[in-house]
């Protein structure tokens, strides 16, 4: 089927297979959709369809909630088509720059508890996957309706073993599968890889990363790269990372082999937010921060006293996401120096 | 042309922003240190509530939720943003603002005749 694209900019046309998104089908062929969580939360997908038949996969996605079925609006990573379709795009379709994302078979394996409710795990691909640090991928589980976006936790090009991490949510249908269900090693379906909150060692930046959570999942990546690459020799770096109790913390090892490697440039401070931290500096580890408070707040007043050249990651809950970047815009943060990520 | 009192200059801390209401028609009262505006109280980007997710620094407005932002001395758009805001014109009169309020300025997301070319507004 071939989907018609009217955009701000002009007209584009790109086959769609039956079983996959709009959406993944523009993204995999090179279109720059406009899209942000892949997953049926953010709405930013949004489209109206003008002529075709469609099927909308998830009705009740809470990035629909604002849209008018009734004109035809649809969320395009919720929706396949069943003919050929010609939808419109309120924005300019800018050009691609990132690699083109696809369609891939995985295995999930070597599940490892973290915390109470964190897991990390493996995901083995049926092709290697070349990505950015910060990107992340969809996955798709038999006997779970629709797809998860995670991020990566390693780095590195040409890469069959993606490293995830997830943290429960209560009631979650993923999550409960991953920690309760399941056996052996699944097979899923992957697509990406996704996501425009990337580090580049190229862009010559003093970096700073504010993670909420699991949203510390994608900053690994970012400091796995910026160490691989020795970014920290000669660029200032900052790990905010908010958990409630200093029993949620985890990827302390890791953490401190970081700053360890860091040449004294990079300062990692856990956040938290329910308990007062009882020393400056993790027992364990002390190489790590601790300090009392939500992690926007802890970010904000460090950042405050520190150099203003600096290009900001976030990545975390919705709400932890929107405080962070009022925090950042009031401190006097230019947005183009804010990339993020919102986890829902 | 229906200049209408909104607020006292004084209710609107600088760098923040309140919403009223004149008539029915919501409004929100934006200080950006360097002076006022009116505008409608929703993002033109998907509607958020600005009133909620509006942030003032340094003479911009923003919206924490995907980063649209404008000037608000000169309405410029800045980085990615695609839809300049709507604004209400204003005087500062004996500490108080008013509006020309000539019916609600809003954002065609759904009006009747976007079958043309109203979706890109
Ligand atoms: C860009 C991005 C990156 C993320 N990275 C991580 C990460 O690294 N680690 C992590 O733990 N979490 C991450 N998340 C959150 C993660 O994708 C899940 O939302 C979370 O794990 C909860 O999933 P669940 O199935 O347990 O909860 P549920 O409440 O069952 O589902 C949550 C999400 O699944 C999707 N969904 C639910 N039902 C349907 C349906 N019927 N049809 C289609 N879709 C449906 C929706 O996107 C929904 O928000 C990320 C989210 C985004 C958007
Ligand atoms: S990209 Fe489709 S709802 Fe977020
Ligand atoms: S809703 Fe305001 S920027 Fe998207």
């Amino acid at each position: 089927m071939q989907i018609t694209v009217q955009a701000k900019s002009g007209e584009l046309t790109f086959d769609c297979g039956q079983h996959e998104s709009i959406l993944y089908a523009g993204l995999r062929q090179g279109v720059p959709l406009p899209f942000e969580c892949a997953t049926g939360t953010c709405g930013t997908c949004r489209a109206r369809v003008m002529a075709g038949d469609i099927d909308v996969q998830w009705k009740q996605a809470p990035g629909a909630a604002r849209l008018k079925p009734d004109k035809g609006d649809i969320l395009m990573c919720q929706t396949r088509a069943r003919s050929d379709c010609v939808v419109r795009v309120p924005s300019e379709l800018a050009i691609a720059d990132a690699a083109r994302p696809a369609a891939r078979r995985g295995i999930i394996r070597a599940i490892r508890r973290l915390t109470k409710d964190v897991a990390h795990f493996d995901l083995h691909l049926s092709a290697p996957m070349s990505f950015q640090a910060g990107q992340f991928v969809v996955i798709e589980a038999a006997g779970v309706a629709g797809g998860r976006a995670y991020s990566m936790v390693n780095f590195a090009a040409d890469c069959e073993r993606l490293e995830l991490l997830i943290k429960r949510k209560p009631g979650g249908r993923f999550g409960d599968w991953l920690f309760d269900e399941l056996q052996g090693e699944p097979a899923v379906q992957v697509f990406g890889p996704l996501g425009r909150a990337v580090f580049r060692p190229a862009e010559d930046r003093n970096i700073a990363c504010i993670a909420g959570g699991s949203g510390i999942a994608g900053m690994m990546a970012i400091l796995d790269h910026a160490v691989q690459a020795d970014h920290f020799r000669s660029h200032a770096g900052a790990l905010y990372f908010g958990v409630r109790t200093l029993a949620d913390a985890f990827y302390l090892e890791q953490l401190s082999r970081y700053v360890a490697a860091s040449h004294g440039n990079l300062d990692v401070v856990i956040a938290l937010s329910d308990e007062a931290a009882a020393t400056p500096l993790h027992a364990a580890f002390p190489l790590l921060k601790l300090a009392s408070g939500m992690v926007h707040a802890v970010a904000a007043s460090e950042m405050a006293a520190r150099d203003r050249d600096v290009l900001t990651y976030v990545a975390g809950p919705p709400v932890m996401v929107d405080s962070t970047i009022r925090s950042l815009i009031a401190g006097g943060a230019a947005i183009k120096d804010i990339r993020y990520d919102k986890f829902g | 042309m229906a200049w209408k009192r909104i607020c006292e200059a004084t209710e609107v801390a600088e760098n923040s922003v309140k919403k009223f209401e004149v008539d029915g028609v919501p409004i929100l009262v934006v200080n950006y240190g360097a002076g006022f505006r009116a505008i409608p109280p929703i993002c033109p980007h998907m509607e958020e509530p600005l009133e909620e997710s509006g942030v003032v620094a340094r003479c911009v407005l923003t919206c924490t939720k995907h980063l649209w932002a404008w000037n608000l001395q000169t309405l410029e758009m800045q980085g990615e943003t695609e839809r300049p805001l709507k604004t209400y014109d204003i005087k500062h009169e004996n500490g108080v603002i008013l509006a020309d309020i000539d019916g609600e300025l809003t954002y065609d997301f759904d009006s009747e005749d976007d079958m043309d070319d109203d979706f890109f507004k």
